[in-house]
């Protein structure tokens, strides 16, 4: 109907916006699709039911890979890193945690699981949920690094009690991160709600509305975005009352 | 079947080093290739234990307060009732044998080397072929499993030609220790003699007569398994396990519940 009174422009017009650069997306899917088979050639020293592969020759060749897909791991950060550098600071600056973080995850159950339309405290570029992934993945990778290195080439040079600590960082490392992705794996792909965060992260654009919703701070500015969320929680508090 | 046990009596080791020699024809263990003997102003030879020395004599030279004495210890795996290497050994190559031996299956070995960074003695020798991609191999005395499951003694006791090695039951070797040590202490001259290894880490399988303290043979006195080691079994592989389970089956709850809650039509 739409479209024979207004004409072809109408219909249903989504503005795009960008959110992501490419080389983002590269190291995004760079570190995931490495991230994957250190997992798994790791999870032979955890999973009883993949304890064989840990054996002989098999246990070899797992180390191989995961020694092959931890310095892909390394080497996209530190190439993102050289390529934006500006860029990369920017969204380290932003991992700021305050208190419309804490009432995020205040609501994040009834919103993300119960599905109420409730007001959310307004989100910059990441919500608090992205920036929590990325300080977990960002601090994990600095330790993964650091103890795989000194595992790897330090074993004999350096006193025991270093490679047995590396041993242990090395694995708490890993159980905070692969829970974390869990969490992300579970948020970002399976969740319904979530389906354009994952396209922006393919495509790099998100659409208006979507930007409107879930990353006001961003779309509109701190102080808007607030004055915003007041008015949203004032109007739903009215309408709480008069129920 | 009885724990057994070697009692190495250092009183009665005179150093000619035929357990060396023995170890290395009855395990085929290469001569030359990692221990090329150099002058250091000392009889010992190899300097230390390697993947291809499973045993060895160290010699030390003490100027105790009485007197000078040369001491000899007979390195080589302990066979630690509780073992650090048996604990963090993710292959199932380090077991606890029938005989309450620590044995060693090689071709389960992957060369990952916690054995080695862990043991309180540091006895496990890596040979790495490549530091690269990590080929490697771990190795150790094992109180020749070949022999000794057949009811044959190891190959260094069967030499021994000053009767410092025996081997049989733990009790028996014990006792036969304590009667030894009474008898240095109170009729040889040696008011330090001591037996090390009786109740050490679970009761070591490799039993030592000494002549003074341990710690003169450069032994640990009070010899402990690496809180960490303890940890990586107790703490780290459960409670990577159960995360991940309940990660995965909470997030699979919460789809289900999330899909029932949400109207797709109000999804932006």
């Amino acid at each position: 109907m739409n479209f024979f009174l207004n004409g072809p422009e109408a219909g249903i017009q989504i503005r795009w916006i960008p959110r992501y650069s490419s080389l983002e997306r590269f190291l995004h899917w760079g570190h995931a699709f490495t991230f994957l088979p250190l997992t798994l050639t790791g999870m032979v020293l955890f999973m009883p039911l993949l304890a064989p592969l840990a054996r002989g020759e098999a246990g070899q060749f797992i180390r191989l890979i995961h020694r092959a897909s931890a310095v892909l791991f390394v080497a996209v950060p530190i190439i993102y890193a050289l390529l934006e550098p500006r860029r990369l600071l920017q969204t380290l600056r932003d991992l700021k945690f305050g208190k419309d973080d804490l009432d995020w995850v205040k609501g994040a159950f009834p919103y993300y699981l119960l599905g109420r339309h409730v007001a959310m405290p307004p989100q910059s570029r990441f919500n608090t949920g992205e920036k929590l992934n990325v300080v977990i993945l960002v601090t994990g990778t600095v330790l993964f690094a650091i103890t795989g290195a000194v595992m790897w080439f330090g074993r004999g040079l350096i006193p025991v009690e270093l490679f047995q600590a590396c041993v242990i960082i090395h694995d708490l490392t890993m159980i905070a991160t692969v829970n974390m992705f869990i969490i992300h794996f579970y948020l970002a792909v399976v969740h319904p709600m979530m389906w354009q965060s994952l396209i922006s992260m393919r495509y790099g654009y998100v659409s208006e509305s979507y930007a409107r919703e879930h990353h006001a701070k961003w779309f509109y500015g701190e102080e808007r975005a607030k004055e915003m969320y007041a008015a949203e929680k004032a109007a739903q508090a009215k309408k709480e009352e008069m129920v | 079947m009885a724990r057994m046990a070697m009692l190495i009596d250092a009183s009665r080791c005179m150093a000619c080093r035929g357990c060396q020699v023995a170890c290395k024809q009855w395990n085929d263990l290469a001569g030359w290739s990692y221990s090329k003997t150099t002058n250091r102003g000392s009889y010992e030879n190899p300097r230390r234990l390697s993947p291809q020395t499973w045993t060895r004599i160290k010699f030390i030279e003490y100027e105790g307060p009485e007197r000078f004495q040369w001491l000899f210890l007979k390195e080589g795996c302990m066979h630690c009732g509780q073992a650090a290497c048996v604990e963090v050994c993710p292959t199932g190559a380090l077991k606890y044998g029938p005989l309450g031996i620590v044995t060693f299956q090689q071709e389960l070995c992957n060369g990952c080397g916690y054995c080695s960074q862990f043991c309180p003695f540091h006895i496990p020798q890596l040979d790495v072929a490549n530091k690269l991609t990590g080929q490697a191999k771990s190795s150790k005395c094992t109180f020749c499993q070949d022999r000794t499951t057949n009811e044959l003694t190891p190959a260094c006791v069967k030499t021994c030609p000053a009767a410092a090695l025996f081997w049989g039951e733990r009790h028996e070797m014990i006792a036969k220790g304590q009667e030894r040590v009474a008898v240095l202490q109170t009729k040889r001259g040696f008011p330090n003699a001591n037996l090390y290894g009786e109740t050490e880490l679970g009761g070591l399988g490799r039993l030592y007569v000494l002549t003074e303290r341990p710690a003169h043979y450069g032994l640990p006195e009070h010899p402990a398994s690496p809180v960490l080691s303890r940890l990586w079994q107790d703490l780290i592989q459960p409670l990577a396990e159960a995360s991940f389970g309940v990660g995965v089956l909470v997030s699979i709850a919460a789809f289900f519940i999330a899909r029932r809650n949400i109207r797709m039509e109000q999804v932006e």
